[in-house]
C-alpha cells in the first residue's frame, strides 16, 4: 500500500506537473503555428536590371517556414534573385523578412536574419579562413561552440588558418557553407551547394540542413542535381522564368 | 614536341618581357639613347670606369642590380598566384628535384640576363683596368643574384600559402591575428601590388620633398604652400582610389551581406585613407612642426583627407570612369586650391566632408558597378 500510495502521488506529482507547464507549451506550439503561417520572406514589386536589361520582375512573392528548391535554367536568374533576397545587389521594390523587417527601412536587421553562400565564393587571395569566421562572427553573431563543431564536422579547421589563396574549390565552397550557419539566420540561401564538395561533406551539410529546419530556420537552395529525397523533405519548389519566380 | 623549358619560358620568361616592354624601352633610352652613337661605348666605359674606381658608386650599382633580382623573383612568385597557373604547382612539383632546379636556374638566368650582359662587359673592362677586386666582386655577386631566387621558388612550390618571403610570421600573424575590415584594401596592395603602393609613395614623398625644397630656398614659409604641396599629393593617390573601387567590387561584396551599419561602413572608409595618407603626415609633420602650430598641421592634414575620402567616394557613382573622375577631380581641386588661396581653408573642408558624407549615405546601399558598352 504504501507502495501504492508512493506511485499514486508520483502520478499525481506529474499530472500537476504537466498541467502546470502545459500552457507553456501551449503558447509554443501555437506561437510556432504562427510563425509556420506567417510568410519568412516576402517580396514586394521587386524588380532588377542589370543596366537597361530587365532580368527579374517579381510581382508578389511569399514563402512560409520551409525548404524550398529554386529551380531554373542556365542564365535564368536563381543567383542574381538570391543575391537580391540577400542585400548583395541592389533592386527596386521591397523585400520583408518575418513580416516586420524591412530590406528598406532595416537594412542592418534585415541582413542579419539572412544568409547567403555562394555558387562560386570569391574572397581577397590573402584573407585566412578564420579571418572571413571572425568577421562574420563578430557581425552576424551567434554561437561560437556551434560554429566551431560545424567547423569541425566539415574539416574546416584543419586549413582555417592559411590564406583562400591556397585553398582549392571544395575547401572555399565548405568555408562560404560554413560562414552561411553563422548568426541566428530566419533564411539561408544556398547557390549550388552541392557541387564541389566531398559526398561527407554532403551528408553533413544535409544533417544541418535537416537540423536548423527542424529549429525553423528556411532554406533556399539552388541546384541543377536533384536534392536527395531521402535526406531532405523539400516543401516546395522554386521555378524562375520569364523574370519571375512561382511557387509549385 | 615542346621541352619542357620551353613551355615554361613561355609562361615565365616571354611574359616577363612582355609585361616590362615599357619599362625596358625607358631603361634603352636612358643607357644608349642619351647619348650619340660614336660616343657611346666611351659614356658606358666611364660608367664602369666610375664605380669599379668608387667604392661607394660600386654598392649603388649592386643595389641596383640585386633591386632588379627582386623584380625578378617577385615576378616568378607572381606567377604561381595568378589565377589560372595553379597547374603549375603539381606539374612542376613532380619534377625530379635536379632538373627542377637546373629548369629554375633557366628561367631565372633568363629574366635577369640584361643585368648579366652588362656586368660580363663591366667585368672585361675591369680586367683591362687592372680591377681584378671589382671584377672578382661584381661575379660573385652576380652568381650569388641567380642562385638565392631558387631557394624562394623551391620554398613557394613546397608551401603554396605562403605569400612573399615572410614564411613564418606570416604563419604565425594569420594564427595569432585577425585581419581587421579597415586592412583589407592595404593588404591587398602590399601583397598583390607592391609595386603600386611603392611608385605612388615614392612619387608623393618626392612632391612633398620638392615643396618642403622649394619653400627652404626661397626662405619662407607659407601654409598654403604646404596645402598645395599635400593636395598634389593628394592626386598621386588617384590610381589607388580607382583600385580601391575595384577591389571592393570584385572582393568585397560578400560584405554587403554582413548587418554593418552604413556609419560603420563610412567609418572604414575614412580610416582607410588616414592609413593611407599616414606616411605623409609623418613626413609634413617632421619637416613643418617647427614653422606652423599644430592647428595648421591639422588644417593640412584634414584638407587632404577630406579630398582624398571626397575623391573616392565620387566613384560610387557607377557611371564615373577613370576619365570623367579625372576631370571632378581636377575641378574640385581647383576649386578648393582657390579657397585656401583665400584662406577658406575650414569652409573648404566643411564642405568637401558634407559632399563625401552625402554621396556616401545615398549611393553605396544603390551602388553596383556599371559595365561599360564597347
Amino acid at each position: 500500500m504504501v507502495n501504492g500510495k508512493k506511485g499514486t502521488n508520483k502520478f499525481l506529482l506529474k499530472r500537476t506537473a504537466i498541467i502546470d507547464i502545459y500552457p507553456l507549451f501551449f503558447h509554443i506550439y501555437i506561437f510556432k503555428l504562427l510563425r509556420m503561417s506567417e510568410p519568412v520572406i516576402a517580396l514586394h514589386t521587386v524588380k532588377k536590371n542589370y543596366q537597361d536589361v530587365p532580368v527579374l520582375d517579381i510581382a508578389r512573392l511569399e514563402l512560409p517556414v520551409g525548404i524550398y528548391w529554386l529551380q531554373g535554367e542556365n542564365g535564368a536568374g536563381k543567383t542574381t534573385c538570391m543575391k537580391v533576397m540577400a542585400g548583395l545587389i541592389p533592386f527596386k521594390g521591397e523585400i520583408v523578412l518575418r513580416g516586420n523587417v524591412s530590406s528598406r527601412e532595416h537594412p542592418v536587421q534585415f541582413r542579419r536574419l539572412i544568409n547567403y553562400a555562394e555558387a562560386e565564393p570569391l574572397y581577397p587571395s590573402f584573407l585566412t579562413g578564420r579571418d572571413l569566421l571572425e568577421l562574420y562572427l563578430n557581425t552576424k553573431g551567434g554561437n561560437r561552440d556551434q560554429i566551431s563543431a560545424i567547423s569541425e564536422r566539415l574539416g574546416v579547421d584543419i586549413f582555417v588558418n592559411n590564406p583562400v589563396s591556397s585553398y582549392s574549390s571544395g575547401m572555399l565552397k565548405k568555408l562560404s557553407l560554413l560562414l552561411a550557419f553563422t548568426g541566428n539566420p530566419a533564411l539561408i540561401l544556398l547557390d549550388e551547394p552541392l557541387i564541389t564538395i566531398d559526398t561527407y561533406a554532403l551528408t553533413v551539410l544535409y544533417d544541418l540542413i535537416r537540423t536548423y529546419s527542424a529549429k525553423g530556420v528556411t532554406f533556399c537552395i539552388t541546384s541543377h542535381q536533384p536534392l536527395d529525397a531521402e535526406e531532405l523533405t523539400v516543401t516546395g519548389t522554386l521555378k524562375v522564368a520569364h523574370k519571375n519566380i512561382t511557387l509549385n | 614536341m615542346r621541352t619542357t623549358t620551353a613551355i615554361l619560358s613561355k609562361i615565365f620568361t616571354q611574359r616577363f618581357y612582355i609585361q616590362n616592354t615599357g619599362f625596358f624601352l625607358v631603361l634603352f633610352y636612358l643607357l644608349f639613347g642619351v647619348v650619340d652613337g660614336s660616343s657611346l661605348w666611351n659614356y658606358h666605359q666611364s660608367l664602369m670606369l666610375g664605380f669599379l674606381r668608387n667604392n661607394s658608386f660600386l654598392i649603388i650599382v649592386l643595389l641596383l642590380w640585386t633591386s632588379y633580382a627582386l623584380k625578378c623573383a617577385g615576378f616568378i612568385l607572381k606567377t604561381f598566384q595568378t589565377q589560372g597557373y595553379d597547374f603549375l604547382f603539381p606539374t612542376m612539383g613532380s619534377m625530379p628535384a635536379t632538373s627542377r632546379w637546373r629548369t629554375w636556374w633557366v628561367l631565372h638566368t633568363a629574366i635577369y640576363m640584361p643585368v648579366l650582359v652588362y656586368a660580363a662587359v663591366a667585368v672585361v673592362v675591369a680586367i683591362q683596368q687592372h680591377y681584378y677586386l671589382k671584377g672578382i666582386i661584381i661575379i660573385v655577386f652576380n652568381i650569388a643574384n641567380c642562385i638565392w631566387p631558387l631557394t624562394l621558388y623551391e620554398r613557394k612550390l613546397a608551401q603554396p600559402d605562403v605569400i612573399f618571403f615572410t614564411g613564418h610570421m606570416q604563419r604565425w600573424l594569420n594564427k595569432h591575428f585577425t585581419k581587421p575590415p579597415v586592412l583589407f584594401f592595404l593588404y591587398e596592395l602590399f601583397t598583390n601590388f607592391p609595386r603600386r603602393i611603392f611608385s605612388t609613395k615614392l612619387f608623393s614623398a618626392a612632391i612633398l620633398w620638392l615643396t618642403f625644397l622649394i619653400m627652404r630656398q626661397g626662405e619662407y614659409f607659407d601654409l598654403r604652400g604646404l596645402q598645395l604641396g599635400a593636395m598634389v599629393s593628394v592626386l598621386v593617390h588617384m590610381q589607388l582610389m580607382v583600385h580601391n573601387r575595384a577591389f571592393d567590387d570584385t572582393y568585397l561584396n560578400f560584405m554587403e551581406n554582413l548587418p554593418i551599419r552604413l556609419s560603420t561602413h563610412y567609418l572604414r572608409l575614412i580610416c582607410i585613407y588616414i592609413l593611407m595618407f599616414l606616411p605623409e603626415m609623418v613626413m609634413i609633420t617632421v619637416n613643418a612642426y617647427t614653422k606652423t602650430p599644430w592647428m595648421g598641421l591639422i588644417t593640412v592634414f584634414c584638407t587632404a583627407l577630406s579630398l582624398m575620402i571626397l575623391f573616392r567616394c565620387l566613384l560610387y557613382f557607377p557611371k564615373m570612369n577613370p576619365e570623367i573622375h579625372v576631370r571632378y577631380v581636377l575641378l574640385t581641386s581647383f576649386i578648393v586650391l582657390f579657397m585656401i588661396l583665400g584662406k577658406y581653408e575650414w569652409p573648404a573642408i566643411a564642405l568637401l566632408q558634407i559632399a563625401s558624407a552625402i554621396i556616401f549615405f545615398k549611393k553605396y546601399r544603390t551602388y553596383e558597378p556599371y559595365i561599360e558598352r564597347e
